[in-house]
């Protein structure tokens, strides 16, 4: 008994102890449990204050009106680059015959579509009707040449695979590609979040062994762009496979020898019979060269300000030269007046212009005076080395004069690859001249009139085999051709 | 210190009484740590803007900063925490810290977030720290006894002049990691 009550009186004091703890612990967890609920509270807030979606999208969505619904800034503002009237010194969304500007460009392309048409680029709106009217589709041309223009591309290529896409032939894919470039293209549906959308860019950071998903958002918003403002090639006859020539680097002289490695192509030259390499609009490239993107400025920092509009600040959708922008988009670095700015820019561009003339001068003389050794009755062999080299000075200058921005993305990058067009150009008319002098001409060749574009294309034609008819896109292109936008200057 | 180890394992109290304790006691920190993970406390301690918008009412903070020149030298602790010793930046962070959860946790937060006297002097002070060069050009002194501070007429350094809880809607956020971990819903996805 005595030994029961031992135990008994313990109980009983810490009776009252073991409830004071119970319940000391117990409203310890209902208030660590309210502040965590109060927590996950505000952490779905965020997803709600930051991302409201009126109108789900659908993961290949490519109508961009129904983004539009969600986010009507960002709809809207993308919706101006419709608008084709603004120009700067040498850009700009305005109407610009660029063989009108530069008539020698119709010899160096002789042989090539972009002799009969090639004309500064509106904005992203009119891609869809821009590249159906182009002068340089024809019945040949691959579907390849969807792929920058619609976010339906990758709606259809998740559908077929991209190398079926890659196969078919432009006209093919006419009643699918409706949608100009847009959302889907840089956007994820559900989060939108940026993403990569087209295969040759994922492609071509594979081969170098990285995953471009893993970049970081800063760099996403330079990549984004990459997918269409870059270097390629169709790599194929038949395949028509869009590559980027990237795996030894990105500078003209990296592309120049991974295209020595991998031969490709693009046409043959009607007046010289060289064997041609069209380079296409490297801007990510020469912008990756400059110093804005060694200080970690994107494409869309200067190309796509933030914008104030009453309360509200968003990204500016109206993708254009930073030049038509320059208070939001330099000034949020560059302090200076505006006018300060954009002289500075332009004397860069004036330079980068001069250079680029006299390539296109030499150039054009190299080609014409090629066509005259063989004339002369050089022969194929004897012109192996000439050739070889008018190519590669067109190829160098093509770099730069095909990109945007006038040499402004990367100033001295963009010089020294013009000087090196230049040599080799100079080259190249150095041991023509000595061909010729073999074959017994005694002077400079006599200079045929191409001071106009319409000179020109009049010139080139004796070279050029009859144009075939165009049954199956003419009446697209006429229906295109309605739609509107310029074609001629205004 | 043995006594109240015993004490906090409650050793002597009786036999039910000594499990149900314990018991709740580990609820009582388990929960502790699930709070602590889920509001990502531990990222308090660094110098990572992105532990800034871990409440969402800094967003449009976050995001201008990005925007701006200053997101290339200056994350959000080079201008809004003292730097002249390290115990106050502590201080001054956690003494802000706890206010801004305070507030943040009783849904006290005003429309428009203004910086308090105490965090504009601190500004100042770091606007001082990498400018002072500029300001002796500039003659700037000069003002220093009229008490004007940089950002009295530099009013949208770097933040812009518009300022709200909604001024910035749809900003492009690194997206919140999810609570359950990675490798976790990789298993349950099986």
């Amino acid at each position: 008994m005595s030994e029961q009550k031992g135990i008994d009186k313990p109980a009983k004091k810490g009776g009252a102890l073991g409830w004071v703890v119970f319940f000391g612990c117990a409203l310890g967890v209902v208030v660590l449990g309210l502040l965590l609920s109060s927590v996950m509270e505000r952490r779905a807030e965020r997803k709600d204050a930051y991302l409201q979606m009126l109108l789900p999208i659908s993961e290949f969505e490519s109508d961009n009106s129904k983004w539009g619904v969600s986010f009507p800034r960002e709809y809207n503002s993308w919706q101006l680059t419709q608008k084709s009237d603004e120009k700067t010194k040498y850009g700009g969304s305005a109407f610009r015959d660029i063989l009108h500007e530069s008539p020698n460009l119709v010899v160096m392309w002789a042989g090539y579509p972009f002799a009969k048409g090639y004309n500064q680029a509106r904005g992203h709106y009119n891609a869809i009707n821009d590249v159906t009217r182009s002068l340089r589709i024809s019945e040949k041309t691959p579907g390849t040449c969807w792929t920058c223009k619609s976010p339906d591309v990758p709606r259809v290529m998740a559908k077929v695979g991209p190398a079926a896409f890659y196969a078919s032939k432009f006209a093919d894919n006419k009643a699918e590609i409706v949608n100009p470039i847009g959302c889907a293209d840089c956007h994820d549906s559900k989060t939108m979040g940026l993403r990569i959308s087209r295969p040759a860019l994922i492609e071509a950071f594979q081969r170098q062994g990285k995953d471009v998903n893993k970049s970081s958002h800063q760099e996403m918003r330079s990549l984004v762009c990459a997918q269409c403002h870059v270097e390629y090639y169709f790599k194929g006859k038949k395949e028509n496979y869009l590559t980027f020539p990237w795996d030894k680097g990105m500078k003209a002289d990296n592309m120049d020898a991974y295209y020595k490695e991998k031969p490709h192509e693009d046409w043959k030259h009607a007046i010289s019979g060289a064997s041609m390499l069209k380079m296409q609009h490297p801007d990510f490239e020469i912008y990756n060269q400059g110093i804005h993107a060694y200080r970690g400025v994107s494409c869309a920092d200067c190309h796509m300000p933030y914008k104030s509009e009453g309360g509200i600040k968003y990204t500016d959708h109206q993708v254009r030269s930073p030049l038509l922008n320059v208070s939001n988009s330099c000034g949020v670095c560059h302090r200076w007046p505006e006018k300060e700015i954009i002289s500075r820019v332009e004397s860069i561009q004036d330079k980068n212009r001069e250079m680029l003339n006299t390539s296109e001068k030499n150039i054009t003389l190299a080609h014409l005076e090629i066509g005259n050794a063989m004339k002369l009755g050089a022969t194929d062999q004897e012109l192996v080395e000439v050739r070889k080299l008018v190519s590669q000075a067109q190829m160098y200058w093509d770099y730069v004069a095909a990109s945007n921005g006038m040499g402004f993305h990367a100033p001295q990058e963009c010089a020294r690859v013009l000087g090196k067009s230049n040599e080799i150009a100079m080259n190249c008319r150095l041991l023509t001249a000595q061909i010729r002098a073999r074959h017994g001409a005694t002077g400079p060749i006599q200079m045929p009139d191409i001071a106009t574009k319409e000179k020109a294309q009049a010139f080139i034609k004796q070279f050029l085999p009859a144009p075939a008819a165009e049954k199956v896109l003419a009446p697209i292109k006429a229906e295109a051709d309605k739609k509107g936008g310029p074609t001629t200057p205004p | 210190m043995r006594k109240l180890l015993d004490i906090v394992w409650m050793k002597h109290l009786p036999r039910p009484w000594s499990f149900v304790g314990r018991g709740l006691l580990g609820s009582f920190f388990g929960l502790f740590f699930v709070v602590a993970y889920v509001s990502n406390a531990a990222s308090y301690l660094s110098d990572e803007p992105e532990a800034c918008i871990n409440c969402h009412i800094m967003n449009p903070e976050y995001v201008t900063w990005r925007h701006s020149s200053h997101a290339r030298v200056a994350n959000c602790n080079d201008c809004h925490v003292p730097h002249d010793s390290t115990w106050r930046k502590y201080f001054f962070k956690a003494n802000d810290g706890l206010r801004h959860s305070a507030l943040f946790t009783l849904r006290m937060e005003r429309q428009v977030i203004e910086a308090i006297p105490e965090s504009k002097e601190v500004i100042q002070q770091n606007c001082v720290r990498c400018h002072s060069a500029t300001m002796a050009r500039a003659g700037a002194p000069g003002h220093a006894s009229e008490e004007r501070t940089c950002i009295d007429c530099h009013r949208e350094v770097p933040h812009g002049r518009v300022h709200s809880l909604s001024s910035t809607p749809n900003a492009a956020l690194p997206p919140l990691k999810p609570v359950i971990p990675e490798w976790l819903l990789k298993e349950t996805k099986k």
